[in-house]
């Protein structure tokens, strides 16, 4: 059995990928699960999917904790999410990226393939979704899918325009995808994140609220309303855990003297 | 694998969506709640598509979903709706009403526990007294063959009671695995049209009176219907047996007996009881232990209601111990299946130690490696080693 896991963005398309590949590698006698994680994940925020592949039924209903492959939808994925965690000594990461295995600051005793995903569906579908682009280059670095099967099962997805331009991803993926490279040589880029699994949201910011103590007058108006809870009371000032700020804007919003600055995440 | 054209790659509520479809229902009620809401979508889609020829009603609440599709049933339309969670415990009240009026409808339920968004049995086991039979299941496949089965049964003249069948929310709701999709020839062949037995006037005799409020004053014992919705529980074991037979014939897939399926039991010392997707996932870890020499083996429990007492006291001489685990507890007392599996096998003589494992309840992961722990200490309690009375939480 072959189990890979997926990282991507909620609105990537992860779940939908994961389906046209499981559909396409059944197409080719295999048996499949496709188990995505579900949370409360919105647009933009990092998730997970996982792929089991068996030549037979498959019964393992838990989650993939130690994959033989991973595939990385989003380039900068990396460095928030511990992309390799778990990944077998040996095993080989497919990452959406525009430069080579070995500049992709993925280190280790793995394999690293690339493809550019993101420049691929801008080219062939005109939008930033990576989900169909790195498949066709999932066939040409696994070979375990034909793109025979990947072509019908996008066309068991979509129909018409949508499906065309998803095959043509499919197809200019794989002839620009590149060769698996030795990355053991490599230092692990350091990861800000510990916990793939923690309810820590900071990653899913564009913007953070700074609180001003001077106009602060202590009126638990932000307090109340903050969603995660992610706002604390200490001596009469309101103090945010950016841990759990998911930047939602509500505090900002609803704040009656305007004691909060919304300031742009930077990299 | 054998590859054919009926299968096709999908989630465990599409295939739910599928029974709607294939059983014809005419009448379809449902609120959306997670993780049951893309089970309305897709019959949504269908009834648009022309797919499925029925009145579909998206219902302001569950409470009305249930009384709606009851009456829908009791006017002689085959009915279906399906919820989850807080939408089952919404459904509560009109669900005694669909039993009392010994009104077969069929539901569909993706577990969403009590204490959260995460899947155990608790929404379920909050309707234990409602008198329906509820059946479990751990795969895509077995939801879409349970739900055309459980019409059957529930249908079936010496039942006539509403049918649960039910899955692990999130597990299965969003899982995508190959299904094979019955042809609806092959189903119409096998569940014949329905009829209501329920006379739409009100002096049609003691059937008419089902769906009254009113027992006082008929000349009649008050317990009657309770006797008489008791025996169609017992009755129910023999049914769902044969309708499993029947679909195996038919179908080429069987589920056990219908009511447990044993799993490499031959010249076990100790059995492991699971259901639904831990029963799954059990599998493995029984495979991984037996090719280790260790003698134990799976009992997959499928119907929790009627519950397979018989089949527990066949299988009880057999064994020196059963490891019972329970997605579920009732709080003060233990595990449904636990507490049901001792109350079962306490005639017998000769019976096996039985030990009580709670896992996965909120949704908490059931690794391979906890059910071969499981396994594993109640294989070591056959053996004559010391076991603790009290509950074991994985």
């Amino acid at each position: 059995m072959m189990e890979i896991r997926f990282h991507g963005r909620g609105g990537q398309g992860a779940v939908t990928g994961v389906r046209v590949l499981s559909t396409a590698l059944y197409y080719d006698g295999k048996f499949t699960l496709g188990i995505p994680m579900y949370g409360t994940e919105r647009r933009g925020a990092p998730v997970v999917s996982f792929l089991r592949v068996s030549e037979g039924r498959i019964n393992e209903r838990d989650l993939v904790h130690e994959p033989d492959m991973v595939v990385v939808l989003d380039p900068l994925l990396g460095k928030t999410v511990p992309i390799t965690e778990g990944l077998k000594k040996g095993g080989l990461v497919l990452i959406n990226h525009p430069h080579g295995g070995l500049e992709t600051g993925i280190g280790g005793p793995y394999k690293v393939a690339t493809v550019d995903a993101t420049k691929v569906a801008m080219e062939t579908i005109g939008r930033p979704i990576t989900n169909t682009a790195i498949l066709g280059a999932f066939a040409k670095v696994t070979g375990i899918v034909t793109m025979k099967s990947l072509e019908e099962a996008a066309r068991h997805q979509w129909s018409g325009r949508i499906a065309d331009m998803n095959v043509k991803a499919i197809q200019r993926a794989y002839e620009v995808a590149t060769e698996p490279v030795d990355v053991s040589g490599i230092k692990a880029q350091e990861v800000k994140r510990e916990d793939r699994f923690s309810r820590n949201v900071s990653s899913w910011r564009l913007y953070r609220p700074v609180f001003n103590d001077s106009k602060c007058v202590g009126c638990r108006r932000c307090y109340i309303l903050c969603p995660e809870v992610a706002i604390v009371m200490k001596e009469n000032k309101a103090v945010v855990n950016y841990d759990f700020c998911k930047g939602c804007g509500i505090c900002f919003e609803e704040c009656p003297t305007k004691a909060i600055d919304w300031v742009q995440e930077t990299i | 694998m054998n590859v054919s054209q009926k299968f096709e790659v999908m989630v465990g509520n599409k295939a739910v969506a599928h029974v709607a479809r294939l059983v014809r229902a005419k009448y379809i009620s449902a609120f959306p709640i997670t993780p049951q809401t893309t089970i309305v979508q897709y019959i949504a889609d269908m009834v648009a598509n022309g797919e499925i020829d029925a009145e579909f009603v998206n219902t302001e609440g569950e409470l009305s979903a249930q009384a709606s599709a009851l009456t829908a049933e009791a006017a002689g339309v085959r009915a279906f709706t399906a919820t989850a969670g807080p939408g089952l415990l919404y459904m509560h009240h009109p669900m005694h009403a669909t039993s009392n009026g010994r009104i077969p409808l069929v539901m569909a339920i993706m577990h969403r526990g009590t204490k959260g968004m995460d899947p155990d049995l608790s929404d379920m086991m909050a309707q234990r007294e409602t008198g329906w039979m509820m059946l479990e299941c751990e795969n895509g496949q077995e939801i879409l063959d349970t739900g055309i089965m459980a019409y059957k049964v529930a249908e079936d003249d010496r039942v006539r009671l509403p049918c649960i069948f039910a899955g692990d929310g999130y597990i299965l709701s969003y899982t995508d695995e190959p299904i094979d999709i019955p042809d609806q020839a092959m189903v119409d062949a096998f569940l014949p049209p329905y009829k209501s037995k329920i006379p739409l006037m009100p002096d049609q005799g003691e059937e008419s009176r089902r769906l009254l409020m009113a027992q006082w004053g008929v000349g009649q014992d008050p317990q009657k219907r309770w006797r008489d919705q008791q025996q169609a529980m017992e009755n129910a074991r023999e049914v769902i047996k044969e309708v499993n037979d029947d679909f195996r014939k038919a179908f080429g897939r069987g589920y056990g007996d219908g009511l447990v399926e044993e799993y490499r039991t031959r010249g076990a010392e100790a059995v492991i009881v699971a259901a639904g997707t831990i029963a799954s996932t059990a599998r493995v870890a029984i495979d991984r232990l037996q090719a280790d020499g260790k003698k134990v083996g799976l009992v997959k429990l499928k119907a929790f209601k009627p519950f397979p007492a018989d089949d527990f006291q066949r299988i009880a001489p057999k064994v020196r111990a059963m490891g019972v685990i329970d997605r579920n507890i009732s709080l003060g007392t233990g595990g449904w299946a636990f507490s049901e599996i001792r109350n079962a096998i306490y005639d017998v003589e000769e019976r096996p130690r039985t030990l009580q494992f709670h896992a996965g309840l909120s949704g908490k992961e059931v690794r391979v490696q906890d059910i071969m722990k499981i396994a594993e200490n109640t294989l070591k309690a056959a053996s004559g080693a010391e076991a603790s009375a009290a509950a074991e939480w994985v």
